[in-house]
């Protein structure tokens, strides 16, 4: 596994998995404009999209699928070495509410047509601001343990997260006295207010 | 707390430059012609489920080859009118509705 720097002051990455040529963004991006593999997936998944989004028009899933690609990727190529990445990614567990150690987290557009956006980038928190980017999806299930391609991301989430793991790559001394400090802000936020 | 993190990221990066940032540029550039020619691709794969057509089946339809109509399916292809007009004629569809 190689990883490519996505921002200049490494506060973004993306993973480049064994015997791929790019890394995930590029493949997310390329397979979310390309007609024949999105008229692939929703065929596969039609009974999906009918019963999570009560859209049976095979057709409009592409266009709507292209055209929230064609702005998460302005979104990520604008994105600059100031901008606030905690605004754009949030806790996979919609319940999390206390930092973890490398969390998992997702991205997806806030904007609503006739239906929420299904795409998905997914990613693992190194530290407030600072983000790897590990993969994404087209979710079109409640979780994404229902199916196979969106349990493999989050199979792909616990392979890189492991792997900073055993790696050593990670600072848990530093992260336990960010959690102290965090909470010691908590609370004094708490008390005086 | 990151730096350790960035240095082991840093050590690991990938060999080859990525080709992410050129390839969303280019698709943001042609944004306007590249949603004509992706509409276009989703109506020749809808044709060709409708009518359980393969690739080459297309292509003989077209007169053309698979190659082709692959290129065409891919919606990255900037169509001619002429291209379009054979589409048009061959399969007797409407592709432009002005």
């Amino acid at each position: 596994m190689e990883f490519d720097k996505i921002l200049t002051n490494n506060n973004l990455w993306a993973v480049r998995y064994d015997n791929e040529t790019d890394n995930v963004l590029q493949q997310l991006f390329s397979q979310w404009s390309d007609p024949e593999w999105l008229m692939n997936f929703f065929c596969d998944n039609m009974s999906d999209l009918e019963a999570y989004f009560k859209i049976t028009d095979v057709n409009q899933a592409i266009y709507d699928t292209i055209d929230d690609s064609n702005e998460l990727q302005c979104l990520i190529l604008d994105l600059s070495p100031d901008s606030n990445l905690d605004k754009l990614f949030r806790p996979l567990e919609n319940n999390r509410t206390q930092e973890m150690l490398l969390g998992r987290e997702k991205a997806r557009l806030a904007r609503n047509r006739s239906h929420a956006s299904w795409l998905r980038l997914y990613a693992i928190k190194l530290e407030p601001g600072c983000y790897i980017i590990t993969g994404g999806a087209i979710k079109l299930t409640r979780t994404m343990q229902e199916r196979e391609h969106t349990l493999r991301e989050l199979n792909n989430m616990e392979l890189v997260r492991n792997l900073l793991l055993q790696e050593g790559a990670i600072d848990a001394d530093g992260f336990t006295d960010y959690l102290s400090e965090t909470n010691e802000d908590y609370l004094y936020e708490t008390e005086n207010s | 707390m990151k730096q350790k993190t960035v240095d082991y990221l840093l050590r690991n990066q990938s060999k080859t430059p990525s080709q992410w940032r050129e390839e969303a540029e280019w698709r943001r550039e042609n944004a306007a012609w590249l949603q004509y020619s992706q509409r276009i691709a989703v109506l020749l794969l809808a044709y060709m489920k409708a009518e359980n057509l393969t690739q080459q089946g297309m292509a003989d339809r077209l007169h053309c080859t698979q190659q082709y109509v692959s290129k065409i399916l891919k919606g990255r292809e900037n169509l001619t009118l002429e291209v379009v007009a054979n589409i048009e004629r061959a399969l007797n569809i409407q592709v432009i509705n002005l």
